[in-house]
């Protein structure tokens, strides 16, 4: 009888924490949502940025700088990654050099991203005197997706069943030739995933972008080329959504309706690219994965 | 030298096998190129020091400095001023060129092309001693008040990237296609050694000065931090007491809700249900940290201020416990996902072998599967408490930012806050490096954890037994 009462009192923990889980999710989302979607307007979304008080409070700059850093710094990790999976799991056998890439990726996974803020800092922005900029930014990031992306590309091609590899190597396929035709595509859904969840992490991040894009590149882009004028500036500042998220937040100059707003723009960003690489990894990942 | 090769070449195949003989000559040939070549690259990457790399506006002309010359003597830039270079940094150009030099034609000479045209990459390695260089003769010209001067290494980074193009033709020219992807690809996957390694040496250099100067027991245990004081003091003992409480704090309520939300998902939860609930911990993991930040800001600040206040303190609500329970929610994700893989890898027998000798299932989780994950719930436990340590976006919005010793309802400034925080307005010079030299306390840190976990993950779990 005792015993049985431990098991009810468990048993409704055990329930309450899960609800509890849900609860805090649902309450997080539900209140930025709430207080912010009557803010987020079309002309939030499409005009500029000023500091001064009643001036335009939109974040089309916001958005666009955030898009430049998520191509940016894609574009330069995503082949890295790729390449570095790809030695992992179809040609390096079992040593010190696989010990150590996989050691290094696990500690990178887990350095906070205010050291590689500092990092950043210290090697883009000072030592190669590309200033507070997107580049550096761009760099930055890199490094801090560069485990995600990894482990999900490595895991993807560890799922592609060896048959595959096998009937292409009796075919007299040599094994780079395997690996690209075969492997690889079997293996997209996957690395997809991984670089989608990448995305989200750029999207969201903010302490390692702190001190790398600077936070003073909110102006609207002005130029006689309308492409020129509103990419062009790799090599200044960039203030982001989540930047701009937490200094309109903190110092407390913009109406209230502006963090909000913004909190609630990033949010949805991040609800799409998180259903975006479920839905992915569940409708095209014929292998399933680890 | 071609011609001599063509000489050593046998004749006798010459009537029956031409076609084959020719192929010969011509890996032959290719082979000499690349012997030759590689070198002569290499070399020509070294001479890359030898290009104007700063240029100095002296108002109406503009003098060229190459590093060579800097090398060599003192420079005279006008009658008054007499530039000195320290003579460590031209030690280590110096004594890395002719390191890496002599590096890259022995592994020629032992017919290790890719450890041959590795060194000749890492000729790349001058222009970042260059731009430390250049740097340096920035900071001494200004200090002079000569005037200011444009640092270009554009030409290096070009014959830089055609280098790399030649280098990696050349491998592929003698290895094959499958080797040198080969190649190509343990190359780049060693990339994140080499950040990790970068990172390690960084970190270390730019943190030391400031312990070093401070005293590190000053730096550790000192209890006042007044870094723009006229006699400014950096004693971080309140920030590290503040990151080691909410990490406790953190732990102590994330971990029993993270376990039993893991043991509804792994073994109570209807399909349903769990459904619901796995997307949701995915999502609450995928929430960006200023999110946090800005709602503990916005809803649990004033909620503490008014039972602080009810419980009779001073506070405005920013403090400890908001740390603690922004943390709390932020780690619950991580502690979920990682004890719920670790149940569900528990051998089916135990809990089979449990519930026969008629054990409840309750009972049987308790008893029999939680202590038999315990190692990859510690290692869960240990992930957490590496994001508690690290996370500063969150923390930074609802600590308050006083430094003092940390209690419940009081401002507290974490390490990670501590560094967010200053470095938008610190001078450079000490109280800047100080904020390094915090940045290297917090990486102590969070390597301790990272290696404890790897140990632990390693030894523990039943991953890959069955």
């Amino acid at each position: 009888m005792k015993i049985k009462k431990k098991d009810v009192v468990l048993t409704i923990m055990i329930w309450s924490c899960a609800v509890m889980t849900l609860m805090i999710l649902s309450g997080i989302i539900g209140y930025i949502l709430i207080n912010g979607l009557p803010h987020m307007s079309l002309s939030f979304l499409t005009s500029g940025y000023s500091a001064v008080k009643g001036g335009s409070k939109g974040v089309l700059p916001m958005i666009i700088n955030t898009l430049y850093i998520v191509i940016i710094s894609l574009i330069l990790a995503v082949p890295l990654c790729l390449c570095g999976a790809i030695y992992m799991t179809q040609y390096a056998r079992q040593g010190r050099i696989v010990h150590a890439i996989r050691f290094a990726t696990e500690v990178l996974s887990g350095i906070p991203s205010i050291i590689f803020g500092l990092f950043g800092y210290a090697v883009f922005v000072v030592l190669f005197q590309l200033k507070l900029s997107i580049l550096s930014g761009s760099l930055t990031m890199m490094i801090c997706i560069l485990p995600i992306i990894m482990r999900t590309t490595e895991e993807s091609l560890l799922s592609v069943p060896s048959m595959y590899k096998e009937a292409g190597l009796a075919l007299g396929a040599g094994k780079l030739r395997v690996t690209m035709g075969i492997v690889l595509p079997n293996a997209l859904p996957g690395i997809l995933t991984g670089i989608i969840l990448a995305m989200g992490r750029i999207v969201g991040e903010t302490a390692a972008l702190l001190f790398t894009v600077g936070v003073s590149g909110n102006f609207f882009p002005k130029g006689d080329n309308i492409l020129d004028a509103t990419f062009g500036h790799v090599f200044e500042q960039g203030n982001t959504l989540a930047l701009h998220l937490y200094n309109s937040a903190m110092n407390g100059k913009d109406p209230v309706s502006v963090p909000f707003a913004t909190a609630a723009v990033l949010i949805l960003l991040i609800f799409i690219l998180n259903r975006l690489a479920d839905l992915i990894y569940r409708r095209l990942n014929r292998f399933g994965g680890k | 030298m071609i011609a001599d090769i063509t000489d050593k070449i046998p004749q006798s195949h010459s009537d029956g096998s031409k076609s084959n003989c020719q192929i010969k000559l011509r890996k032959r040939r290719i082979e000499v190129i690349i012997k030759y070549l590689v070198p002569f690259v290499t070399l020509v990457s070294l001479m890359t020091l030898g290009l104007p790399f700063i240029r100095i506006d002296l108002g109406t002309k503009s003098v060229e400095l190459s590093a060579v010359m800097v090398l060599i003597a003192n420079i005279r830039v006008s009658l008054e001023y007499l530039l000195v270079f320290p003579l460590l940094l031209r030690f280590l150009i110096i004594a890395s060129s002719v390191l890496l030099l002599a590096a890259g034609v022995t592994s020629f000479v032992l017919k290790k092309h890719v450890l041959a045209s590795a060194f000749s990459i890492s000729a790349m390695l001058f222009q970042i001693i260059a731009s430390i260089f250049s740097s340096e003769i920035s900071k001494s010209l200004v200090s002079n008040g000569i005037g200011r001067p444009e640092v270009s290494m554009r030409y290096g980074w070009v014959l830089f990237l055609i280098l790399t193009v030649i280098l990696s033709l050349s491998i592929l020219a003698q290895e094959g296609l499958e080797k040198a992807a080969e190649q190509v690809f343990k190359f780049t996957a060693l990339i994140s050694v080499g950040i990790v390694v970068t990172m390690t040496v960084y970190m270390f250099a730019y943190g030391t000065p400031a312990i070093a100067e401070i005293g590190l027991s000053e730096f550790l245990f000192g209890q006042e931090w007044r870094p723009t004081a006229g006699e400014p003091k950096f004693g971080i003992l309140h920030m590290i007491l503040a990151t080691l409480f909410g990490c406790v704090g953190a732990i102590a309520i994330g971990v029993p809700v993270g376990l039993f939300t893991a043991v509804f998902l792994a073994e109570v939860a209807p399909k349903r249900i769990g459904d619901i609930i796995r997307p949701a911990v995915d999502l609450l993991a995928g929430i960006p940290s200023v999110i946090y930040g800005f709602i503990g800001m916005k809803i649990l600040v004033p909620f503490l201020r008014e039972i602080g206040v009810k419980l009779g303190f001073n506070t405005t609500g920013s403090g400890l416990a908001a740390v603690i329970i922004v943390l709390a929610v932020m780690i619950l994700p991580t502690i979920v996902r990682v004890t719920e893989t670790t149940l569900r890898s528990v051998p089916r027998s135990y809990t089979e072998a449990a519930l026969a000798l008629g054990n409840t299932k309750i009972s049987t989780i308790f008893s029999v599967q939680i202590p038999a994950a315990r190692s990859g719930i510690l290692a869960g436990v240990i992930l957490g408490v590496g994001r508690a340590i690290g996370e500063t976006m969150a923390v930074i919005m609802v600590a308050g930012n006083i430094v003092k010793f940390p209690t419940l309802f009081s401002s507290v400034r974490p390490m990670t806050a501590g560094i967010a925080f200053e470095m938008g307005y610190a001078e450079a010079g000490l109280h800047r490096q100080s904020l390094f030299g915090i940045g290297l306390v917090l990486f102590v840190f969070i390597m301790i954890v990272n290696i404890s976990f790897s140990y632990i993950s390693k030894k523990g779990g039943f991953t890959g037994e069955n």
